[in-house]
C-alpha cells in the first residue's frame, strides 16, 4: 500500500512538472510581451486560444459539460435526464449573483463553462463586452415555440445571443403569523422597520436592492439621475440597521425558525417555501417591483460548444420545461409548456401575476455610464 | 589583454572560474528552483498590484491608460476610511481577547500543570487549529443566532435571549475562537523557558506574588507576549471568513472590500489592488514595531 | 503521607478552572456540531429525535465527494513538489552564505507574513496579465508558493539541530556531495519533511480564499462548502465536519508523532 501511495504521486508530480515547464515559459514569454499596450482580465478570447492549444488544460477537454449557473437552478433531475438523454455528463457550478458570475468570468475563472445563466440587463452587457457567442439558430430546435414576448427582447434584439430560459418577479416573502398586517408596499420595510429589526434580509444583489428602493421613492429601476441614485442610497443606509443581513440566497432556514420575519425574495426562492408552509406568503409590491427573465447563453471561451447546444435543445422541449417549472416554480417562457402546465399552476398569482400588475413591474435594464454609480453607491451601502 | 601576455596564469584563472562555477551550481539547484517559483508568484505579483494601484478604477479588460492616485484618495473617503478602522478595531480587540484569555491557559499549561501531561495537554489545546476554519466558524452559527443553542440554554433557564449573530460581537467570538490556540502556543513556548530561580529570588526578597508576577513574569516573557500579539494581529487583519459568515451587513472589513473588488459587485481591479497594497502596509508596520520593540527573534535559518 | 501528595497533585488553582473553561470554549462549538449532525429536524436548535439520515445524505452527494477530489488533487501535487523545493531550498540556505542571502530569507517568509487575500489578488493579476487561464494547475502552482514556505521553515528547524560531522564524514568516505545528501542529510530530516508536508497539507485541505481566486473548473472543497454556507445551510454540512474533524485528526496525530520524532532523534 504505501509503495503504491509513493509511486503513485512520484507519477503526479513528474506530469505536473512538466505541465508546470510549459506554464513557466508562457510565463515568461508574457511577461516579456506584457511591456506592449496591456490590458488585465478578461483573458476569456485567450483562454480559448490556449485551450484549443492544449485541451488537457483545465478540464475542456473531457467532455463533461460545464454549466455555471444560479445556486437555486442545479436540478439533479434535469442533469440526470439529460445525460441519459445524450450521454453528456454535467457539472454544474453556482453564483449568487450576475455580478459575482462576471467577476468569475472575467477573472479568468470561467473558462471550463460551456453555458451560462445570465439575466436580462447582464445579457447587454456581457455582449457589450464581447463575452457571448452569436448563436447558430440552425442549430436551435423549438425556439418558435418562445412566446413572441421574448422572441425579440429590449436586452438582446433577435435574441441572437441568448434563449429564454425563464421569468419572475422578485418580492417579499413574510411570516403572516407575527406580522398581522400584510405588506403591500415597498414602504413598509421602513414604515415597520422597528418590528423587522435585525430579522429582515434584503437581495444580495445591487440593481434589484437599489432598484425596489428607487421604486419606493418612486423613480425608475433603471434611473441614472445621480441625485435620484443619491436618494435611494440615503434612504437604503437609513434601513441598513434594520438589516440582518444581504443575501440572495440561504434566507430559508432562518425564516423556517423565526430568526427572520421578512426577506425580500427572486420569486423562485420564495414560491416554493410559500407553497409548503402557508404561513408564510409572497407579495409583490403594488407600486410594482423587477421582472426579470434568465437565459441561456454560451461564452465566447466556451469549450464543447455542441454540447451546450445540446443542452439549450434539451430545455426548449416543452415536456422538460414544463416538468422543470413543476420542480423549480418559475414562469416560463416557452408557449408550449405553459399550455401544458396544471390549472392549479397558472392560476398562482404569484407564478404568474396579472397583467395590471405585471404593468407596473420593469424589466431591469442596463444602465451604462451610471453603472459606475450603482456599484460605488453598493459598495458604500455594504461598507458603511 | 593581460593574461594574453601570461598564458599560465590565464590557465589558473580559468580553472579557478571552472571551479567557481561548478560549486555555484550547487546552491543554484538547491535554492533555484523555489527562488524562482517564489520570485514568479510572489514577488512578481506583489509588484505588479502594487503597479496597478495606480491605475484610477481599471476594471478587467480594460487597457491601462495612464497613472494616478486616484485609488488611494478614495481609499480616504469616509466610508473606507472606517473600513480600515474597523478592520483595525477588530484585529486589535481579538489580539486582547488572546492575550487575556490565553495567557493564564498558557501559564497553567507551562508552569503548573503535571509534568507528564503537560505536552498532551498543550496538543489537546491547539488540535482544533488542524480541523476546517470555516467549519468551526459555522458551528459558532449554530451556537449565535437567534435560534441557536446559546439562546435555547438561556431560555430554558429562565435568562433573557441574546441577540449576537451578525454583530460586532460575533466577529470578536468567533475570531478569538480561531486565534486563541495561536497564541497560547507561542506564550507556553516562551513561558517554558522561565527563569524560575528568578521567580524565587523576588520571593526572597520580599516581593509578594502579584508584585513578582508583573517585575518578573511578565517581562521575562515579553518577547512571546509580543510574537502571539503579532502573529494573531496579522491573521485576524486578514481574516476574511468569521466577519463573513459572522458579521452581518456592517461588519466590512478590508479583506472582504479586497474581495468584492474582485469576485463581487464592483469589480474596480485598481482599487481592489490599492486596498491589498494598504494591507500589506498595515501588516508590515506591525511587523516592524515588533523589530523595533519587541525582542529580535533569532534568525530561523542561520 | 498520602492525603498530601494526592492533595498537591490536585491542588485547584483559578488558572487550572479558567484552563478548565477554555478547553470547554474550545470544544463546545465543535461538540455542538457532532450532535446536531444527528438530529432529525432540518433547523434550529430544538432536538427532534436521532437520526442518521444526514450521514446518509452525505454518503449520497457526489458534489461534496467532486469537491473533495479536486482538494486532494490539488493538496497531493502541491505539497509532493513543495517538499523537493522546500526541503532543497532549507538545505541550501544553511550550507551557503551569498550575497543577498538576507533578501532570499525575507522573500521566504512572505507567504507566511502577507494575508491570504492580498497573495490571493496578486496571483490572480498575474495570472490574468500574462494570460493565463485558471484552471486546476494555476491553484496547485499558488499553493505551492505557502507549502514550500511553510515545508522550508519546518525543514531549517530540524537543521539548526543536526550534527552536521555526519555528512562530513560521509564526503571523507568518498561520497559525492549528492550521496551524502541523499543517503545521510535526507534520512536524518525526514520527521522533519514529514511534519512539514502534513502541515502544508492541512493548510492547503483549509485554504479558500487562494483557490477562489485561482481555482478554475475545480471547486474545492473549502469553496463548496462556503458557497454552501452562504448559500442555505444543510445539516449535512454537520455530518461532513464531524467527518472532517476526525479526519484532520488522525493527521494531526500523525504530525505530532512525527514532530515528537523528529525532536527525539
Amino acid at each position: 500500500m504505501p509503495r503504491r501511495l509513493s509511486h503513485n504521486s512520484s507519477l503526479l508530480s513528474r506530469t505536473s512538472r512538466r505541465r508546470f515547464l510549459q506554464g513557466s515559459a508562457a510565463v515568461l514569454a508574457g511577461v516579456g510581451l506584457s511591456n506592449c499596450r496591456r490590458t488585465v482580465g478578461n483573458v476569456d478570447t485567450a483562454a480559448s486560444e490556449t485551450t484549443a492549444a492544449a485541451p488537457s488544460s483545465g478540464a475542456a477537454g473531457d467532455g463533461v459539460l460545464h454549466i455555471y449557473t444560479w445556486a437555486d437552478y442545479t436540478d439533479d433531475e434535469l442533469a440526470a435526464q439529460f445525460t441519459e438523454a445524450t450521454g453528456i455528463d454535467v457539472k454544474i457550478d453556482v453564483y449568487d449573483s450576475n455580478e459575482t458570475m462576471l467577476a468569475k468570468m472575467q477573472a479568468g475563472g470561467g473558462a471550463n463553462y460551456s453555458l451560462i445563466y445570465p439575466s436580462d440587463y447582464m445579457v447587454t452587457e456581457m455582449i457589450g463586452l464581447g463575452m457571448l457567442t452569436e448563436l447558430d439558430k440552425s442549430r436551435l430546435v423549438g425556439l418558435d415555440k418562445i412566446l413572441e414576448k421574448w422572441q425579440s427582447p429590449v436586452y438582446d434584439p433577435d435574441s441572437s445571443h441568448s434563449v429564454a430560459f425563464s421569468w419572475g418577479t422578485t418580492g417579499l416573502l413574510y411570516n403572516s403569523e407575527v406580522l398581522t398586517t400584510p405588506p403591500e408596499d415597498w414602504n413598509y420595510l421602513w414604515e415597520n422597520r422597528d418590528v423587522l429589526s435585525r430579522k429582515l434580509t434584503m437581495l444580495d444583489d445591487v440593481r434589484e436592492t437599489m432598484g425596489a428602493v428607487l421604486s419606493s421613492l418612486g423613480y425608475s429601476y433603471n434611473a441614472t439621475e445621480p441625485a435620484q441614485l443619491e436618494e435611494a442610497y440615503k434612504k437604503l443606509l437609513d434601513l441598513k440597521p434594520a438589516l440582518a443581513s444581504f443575501k440572495s440566497f440561504g434566507w430559508q432556514d432562518e425564516l423556517l425558525s423565526g430568526d427572520l420575519l421578512m426577506s425580500m425574495v427572486y420569486s423562485v426562492e420564495g414560491i416554493p417555501v410559500s407553497l409548503e408552509n402557508p404561513k408564510f406568503k409572497y407579495v409583490i409590491p403594488a407600486s410594482g417591483s423587477s421582472v426579470w427573465t434568465d437565459t441561456m447563453v454560451i461564452p465566447t471561451s466556451a469549450p464543447n460548444v455542441d454540447a451546450a447546444y445540446e443542452w439549450m435543445n434539451f430545455n426548449l422541449q416543452p415536456k422538460v420545461s414544463q416538468e422543470t417549472v413543476e420542480r423549480l416554480f418559475f414562469a416560463t417562457p416557452n408557449g408550449e409548456a405553459m399550455s401544458m402546465l396544471s390549472k392549479e399552476l397558472l392560476d398562482n398569482k404569484n407564478l404568474f401575476p396579472p397583467e395590471d400588475l405585471l404593468a407596473k413591474c420593469e424589466g431591469i435594464a442596463p444602465v451604462g455610464d451610471a453603472n459606475a454609480l450603482y456599484d460605488e453607491y453598493w459598495t458604500k451601502v455594504t461598507s458603511a | 589583454m593581460e593574461g594574453g601576455l601570461r598564458p599560465e596564469g590565464r590557465a589558473i584563472n580559468l580553472s579557478t572560474i571552472y571551479q567557481g562555477f561548478k560549486s555555484s551550481l550547487r546552491p543554484l539547484g538547491l535554492l533555484g528552483p523555489a527562488g524562482l517559483w517564489l520570485f514568479l508568484l510572489m514577488v512578481l505579483p506583489t509588484i505588479l498590484i502594487g503597479e496597478l494601484s495606480f491605475v484610477p478604477g481599471l476594471k478587467p479588460g480594460q487597457p491601462i491608460l495612464g497613472y494616478g492616485l486616484l485609488n488611494y484618495l478614495r481609499i480616504l473617503e469616509p466610508t473606507y476610511l472606517q473600513v480600515l478602522k474597523r478592520s483595525a478595531t477588530f484585529a486589535t480587540g481579538t489580539t486582547l481577547l488572546c492575550l487575556l484569555l490565553g495567557f493564564p491557559v498558557a501559564y497553567w499549561l507551562a508552569l503548573m500543570a503535571p509534568k507528564r501531561w503537560r505536552n498532551l495537554l498543550l496538543v489537546l489545546f491547539i488540535l482544533p487549529l488542524w480541523t476546517s476554519s470555516l467549519l468551526r466558524t459555522y458551528a459558532w452559527i449554530t451556537l449565535l443566532r437567534p435560534s441557536g443553542v446559546i439562546n435555547l440554554v438561556l431560555s430554558t433557564l429562565g435568562l433573557p435571549t441574546q441577540s449576537l449573530m451578525n454583530t460586532p460581537w460575533a466577529v470578536y467570538i468567533g475570531m478569538t475562537y480561531s486565534f486563541l490556540p495561536y497564541m497560547v502556543l507561542i506564550l507556553y513556548a516562551s513561558l517554558e523557558r522561565l527563569d524560575l530561580s528568578l521567580l524565587e529570588a523576588a520571593a526572597d526578597l520580599g516581593a509578594n506574588p502579584r508584585v513578582a508576577f508583573w517585575r518578573v513574569t511578565v517581562p521575562q516573557t515579553f518577547p512571546g507576549i509580543a510574537a502571539g500579539g503579532l502573529l494573531v494581529f496579522v491573521t485576524s487583519l486578514g481574516d476574511f471568513v468569521v466577519p463573513t459568515l459572522l458579521g452581518g451587513p456592517s461588519s466590512m472589513t478590508i479583506s472582504r472590500l479586497i474581495y468584492n473588488q474582485f469576485l463581487g459587485v464592483a469589480r474596480n481591479w485598481g482599487f481592489g489592488s490599492a486596498l491589498s497594497m494598504v494591507l500589506i502596509l498595515m501588516v508590515s508596520a506591525a511587523i516592524s514595531l515588533l523589530l523595533k520593540y519587541g525582542d529580535r527573534n533569532p534568525e530561523m535559518y542561520s | 503521607m498520602k492525603p498530601v501528595a494526592s492533595k498537591g497533585n490536585l491542588r485547584f488553582s483559578w488558572q487550572g478552572i479558567f484552563t478548565l473553561l477554555m478547553y470547554g470554549f474550545m470544544y463546545i462549538p465543535i461538540l455542538i456540531l457532532g450532535i446536531y449532525s444527528f438530529n432529525q429536524s432540518r433547523y434550529g436548535a430544538i432536538w427532534k429525535g436521532f437520526s442518521l439520515t444526514w450521514y446518509q445524505k452525505l454518503m449520497g452527494d457526489e458534489r461534496l465527494f467532486l469537491a473533495l477530489g479536486d482538494s486532494l488533487k490539488i493538496a497531493i501535487c502541491a505539497v509532493a513538489i513543495s517538499s523537493v523545493l522546500g526541503t532543497l531550498m532549507a538545505v541550501g540556505l544553511s550550507k551557503y552564505r551569498f550575497l543577498g542571502k538576507s533578501l532570499y530569507v525575507g522573500i521566504s517568509y512572505l507567504p507566511l507574513i502577507i494575508p491570504d487575500i492580498a497573495i490571493a489578488v496578486a496571483t490572480l493579476v498575474f495570472l490574468a496579465s500574462v494570460a493565463i487561464p485558471l484552471s486546476l494547475w494555476t491553484a496547485i502552482a499558488a499553493h505551492m508558493v505557502f507549502c514550500l514556505a511553510y515545508i522550508a521553515i519546518v525543514v531549517s528547524s530540524r537543521l539548526q539541530g543536526l550534527d552536521p560531522n555526519l555528512e562530513e564524514a560521509a564526503l571523507d568516505l568518498g561520497a559525492t556531495p549528492t550521496q551524502a545528501l541523499l543517503k545521510v542529510l535526507i534520512p536524518q530530516l525526514a520527521p522533519a519533511i514529514v511534519s512539514g508536508c502534513l502541515l502544508a497539507f492541512v493548510l492547503s485541505m483549509d485554504d479558500l480564499l487562494i483557490s477562489s481566486f485561482t481555482a478554475g473548473g475545480a471547486n474545492p472543497l473549502p469553496i463548496e462548502i462556503f458557497s454552501r454556507v452562504k448559500t442555505g445551510i444543510k445539516p449535512d454540512i454537520n455530518a461532513l465536519s464531524v467527518l472532517l474533524i476526525l479526519g484532520s485528526g488522525l493527521i494531526a496525530a500523525f504530525a505530532e508523532y512525527f514532530r515528537h520524532k523528529s525532536e527525539r532523534v
